[in-house]
């Protein structure tokens, strides 16, 4: 029993961290068909502005947090208006913007690490304490986590199902010309989409960091797995996404208890070739059809 | 003499290259039911698109209410009024027929309630049918949704896209009944059909659109008295 807890509570915690790195890939790649390879650089960015705010410029953590992701946001809007809108106006968008963007990444990437260096540090936005159930001892600060991440989660559903400006995102994502024949300007969701997914990155980064370390390169592995969990949801399905990241994390907790911590990544990639056999098109993805 | 609303003076659009509107003289009259017919594949959907602004227009002008709208975006095109509810409905599969209905009014939301009010009374089978996804509607429910969507956006020209499309006889009568009432009501609707039989009567003008170019254009009851120009065109 537990065990069980503990699994629970650290597959619980690592599924949220999924779920926030990938709503954002997954809401790029509904709405603008860009598989956005800086995605990961992004979320490292975010941990460091974190860092470098309460630690150089000795900025509060309950501010540190939103100013990162408002940073990351405005990375995104210069990623939208310095590679996506220009590669749009032009053919084979899908794949100039997948190498844009690792080219992207790759600066970010070297201009942390020039800044920071190539060392781990630790990030300092971190709760001490921790919730006892049982014999189970669970740090606040996975706790903490996973409350924000639902925080954020339920505030995106909210934001797509709810307002004005999320039924836009969801109609361009569905079919980007009837998008436009209801007056939706896409340019502008694009751009929406790009920065809301910079701060999501972003927040996601900081969550990863705080209970890892900060190197320069830490978003690749997050980053791969929110891949990973966006092709087993579908992509640009981000419902499916959150449902799927969470199974993941779950997945990848009790794995490493049982197996061990080095089969959790291949029994990973076993269980998506498994999902894709299964469903080509992801667990929630559906096949274009196309009706007269 | 009744205005006119929608204007397109000389207008040429195509893809990549190809032409496939040659300079495009018509207008729609306000309150008008202004038909194109002509065979598949002879641009009118193109010159819907070009109308609506997702495809440019290479030469000519596109004018509503007098001032020019062909180098304006889509949306801006929308905002300004003009409506193209497209062909093959293009709805929002995962979204409930309501929320459908909200995205057309995405542009004018103002009188929201009003105008919902009016396209569940106009269309009872989507008040039914409003918190199921579109993507689970008949082929006749769909068509409704697109055509009410269009409706909640209210504007000055209504552009309708085939309506008939692939629809049963019996179904396409119901939608040429709501299409007729709203030219009743004074609706200034621009539609495109493939049969001109079926709007003969109703259409206050109608045009010959065959390769990119108008090729005729009169009353419904002059074009039926023309069995030739029907041979020839419409191959009926």
């Amino acid at each position: 029993m537990d065990v069980l807890i503990q699994i629970v509570a650290s597959g619980l915690t690592l599924g949220a961290m999924y779920a926030v790195a990938t709503i954002g890939l997954s809401l790029v790649y509904g709405s603008l068909n860009m598989l956005n390879m800086a995605h990961g650089a992004i979320l490292t960015l975010g941990g460091y502005i974190c860092y470098a705010a309460i630690v150089h410029a000795g900025l509060h953590p309950a501010l540190a947090l939103p100013g990162a992701a408002l940073i990351c946001a405005a990375v995104g809007l210069l990623i939208y208006f310095s590679a996506a809108l220009p590669l749009l106006r032009a053919e084979n968008f899908e794949t100039n913007i997948f190498i844009a963007t690792i080219g992207i990444g790759s600066v970010i990437e070297n201009l942390m690490l020039k800044g920071f260096g190539p060392y781990p540090i630790p990030q300092p936005l971190a709760v001490d304490g921790q919730l006892v159930i049982g014999n189970v001892h669970i740090p606040l600060q996975n706790v903490f986590i996973l409350g924000v991440a639902l925080m954020l989660m339920v505030a995106v559903a909210v934001l797509l199902q709810r307002t004005s400006a999320g039924r836009a995102i969801r109609a361009t994502s569905m079919n980007r010309d009837a998008a436009q024949l209801m007056g939706v300007r896409v340019g502008r969701v694009y751009a929406q989409v790009l920065a809301l997914s910079g701060a999501l990155a972003a927040v996601s980064g900081i969550m990863i960091s705080s209970i890892a370390t900060l190197t320069p390169v830490m978003g690749g592995d997050p980053m791969l797995k929110a891949f990973i969990v966006c092709v087993v949801a579908g992509l640009g399905n981000v419902y499916g996404a959150v449902v799927a990241a969470i199974a993941l994390g779950l997945l990848e907790a009790a794995t490493q208890y049982v197996f061990g911590v080095r089969w959790s990544f291949a029994m990973l990639l076993l269980l998506v070739i498994l999902v894709l056999i299964w469903r080509p098109f992801g667990l929630f993805g559906k096949q274009q059809v196309v009706r007269l | 003499m009744v205005e006119t609303a929608l204007e397109i003076v000389n207008a040429s659009a195509g893809y990549a290259g190809r032409i496939v509107l040659d300079a495009i003289r018509l207008s729609a009259k306000k309150g008008e039911l202004t038909a194109i017919v002509g065979p598949n594949g002879h641009g009118k959907t193109t010159l819907l698109k070009a109308i609506s602004g997702l495809v440019p227009v290479t030469s000519g002008e596109i004018r509503l209410g007098g001032a020019r709208i062909d180098r304006l975006r889509p949306d801006q095109i929308v905002e300004r009024g003009v409506i193209h509810v497209p062909q093959g409905d293009l709805l929002f599969p995962a979204m409930t027929v309501h929320e459908n209905l909200l995205m057309g009014a995405y542009a004018n939301s103002g009188g929201l309630a009003d105008r919902l009010d009016f396209v569940f009374t106009l269309l009872p089978k989507l008040k039914e049918r409003r918190n199921q996804t579109a993507g689970t509607l008949s082929g006749g429910e769909r068509r409704m949704c697109g055509i009410g969507r269009g409706l909640m956006a209210g504007g000055e020209v209504l552009m309708l896209d085939e309506p008939s499309l692939g629809l049963a006889p019996i179904v396409i009568e119901q939608i040429y009944e709501v299409i007729f009432n709203l030219r009743r009501e004074g609706r200034t609707i621009l539609l495109v059909e493939e049969n001109a039989e079926r709007i003969a009567e109703h259409a206050d003008i109608i045009h010959l659109l065959d390769n990119g170019r108008i090729v005729w254009s009169g009353l419904g009851a002059e074009l039926m008295a023309r069995p030739e120009i029907i041979e020839t065109y419409l191959g009926v």
